[in-house]
């Protein structure tokens, strides 16, 4: 990735179709998580009822999905935000470098956290 | 090239932009954007404890269960809510015909996540309003 030109060597349409694919799935994802979170309380906040469900193959395989495609729309939205500006070549690459570095260890804490049952 | 300095500042200049609801909804789109990765690191990083053993996450669940917190969760839904509303106005535009009618679904939308808002509040407060009347009701017995 050029840093020197990165508003225009690359359009970033593939970054755009996937923000709107993931944005579709978090839609859905979040209106059930929000049900069940706040529905009863016991349900979303126990320790027990957490642990049952990381130990479930079925919403590990979601969890780790909305951990992924969550912080990536996240992630992609705040870098697509910056290349709004006209940053100096070095600004980029830094900001660049918080957003993938930070991602994956933040995406690493989740998905050893939902692994670990 | 250098870029031009302008004499006003950023702000400013945005600020003096003529702006409808499209525009309104594009600064919505981008705060709250901001805000929800943002909760979402420390949401990852507070559940994380889930792997240090129950007396660990309990007692942090019941730091979220304080008042202060449960605010916070109330005016978090709020940025969920406008985010992800705005965001079906988007993939509507983008995708679908809603370039002939995004002003009105921005409307209906916006008004659809206030309802959304405060039947939310009741849901996180229950216990508090029951408590709250309940507590009128107690003295008089």
């Amino acid at each position: 990735m050029s840093f020197k030109y990165y508003g225009s060597r690359k359009s970033g349409s593939i970054g755009w179709l996937l923000q709107r694919i993931t944005g579709i799935f978090l839609i859905f994802a979040m209106v059930g998580h929000y049900i069940l979170m706040h529905y009863s309380p016991e349900t979303g906040h126990s320790y027990d009822q957490s642990v049952m469900r990381f130990s479930n193959a079925y919403w590990k395989m979601f969890y780790l999905t909305f951990i992924t495609l969550g912080l990536w729309h996240g992630l992609n939205g705040i870098w697509s935000i910056l290349r709004d500006y006209k940053m100096k070549p070095w600004v980029a690459i830094t900001l660049y470098g918080i957003i993938v570095v930070s991602g994956i260890a933040f995406w690493v804490l989740g998905v050893s956290t939902a692994l670990s049952f | 090239m250098k870029p031009i300095k302008t004499k006003e500042g950023y702000f400013k200049l945005v600020a003096s932009y003529k702006k409808e609801s499209g525009g309104w909804a594009w600064i919505i789109h981008r705060i709250s954007g901001i805000a929800l990765t943002a909760y979402l690191y420390l949401h990852i990083y507070t559940l994380s404890t889930l792997t240090k053993g129950k007396e660990a996450f309990d007692a942090e669940m019941a730091l979220f269960q304080k008042p202060l917190f449960k605010f916070l969760e109330w005016i978090l839904f709020a940025f969920v809510l406008a985010h992800t509303l705005n965001g079906i106005r988007i993939v509507l535009v983008d995708f679908g015909k809603g370039a002939f009618y995004h002003k009105k679904a921005f409307a209906y939308l916006m008004v659809i996540g206030i309802i959304a808002f405060l039947v939310m509040g009741y849901f996180i407060f229950s216990h508090e309003i029951h408590q709250a009347f309940a507590s009128k009701i107690i003295p008089l017995g």
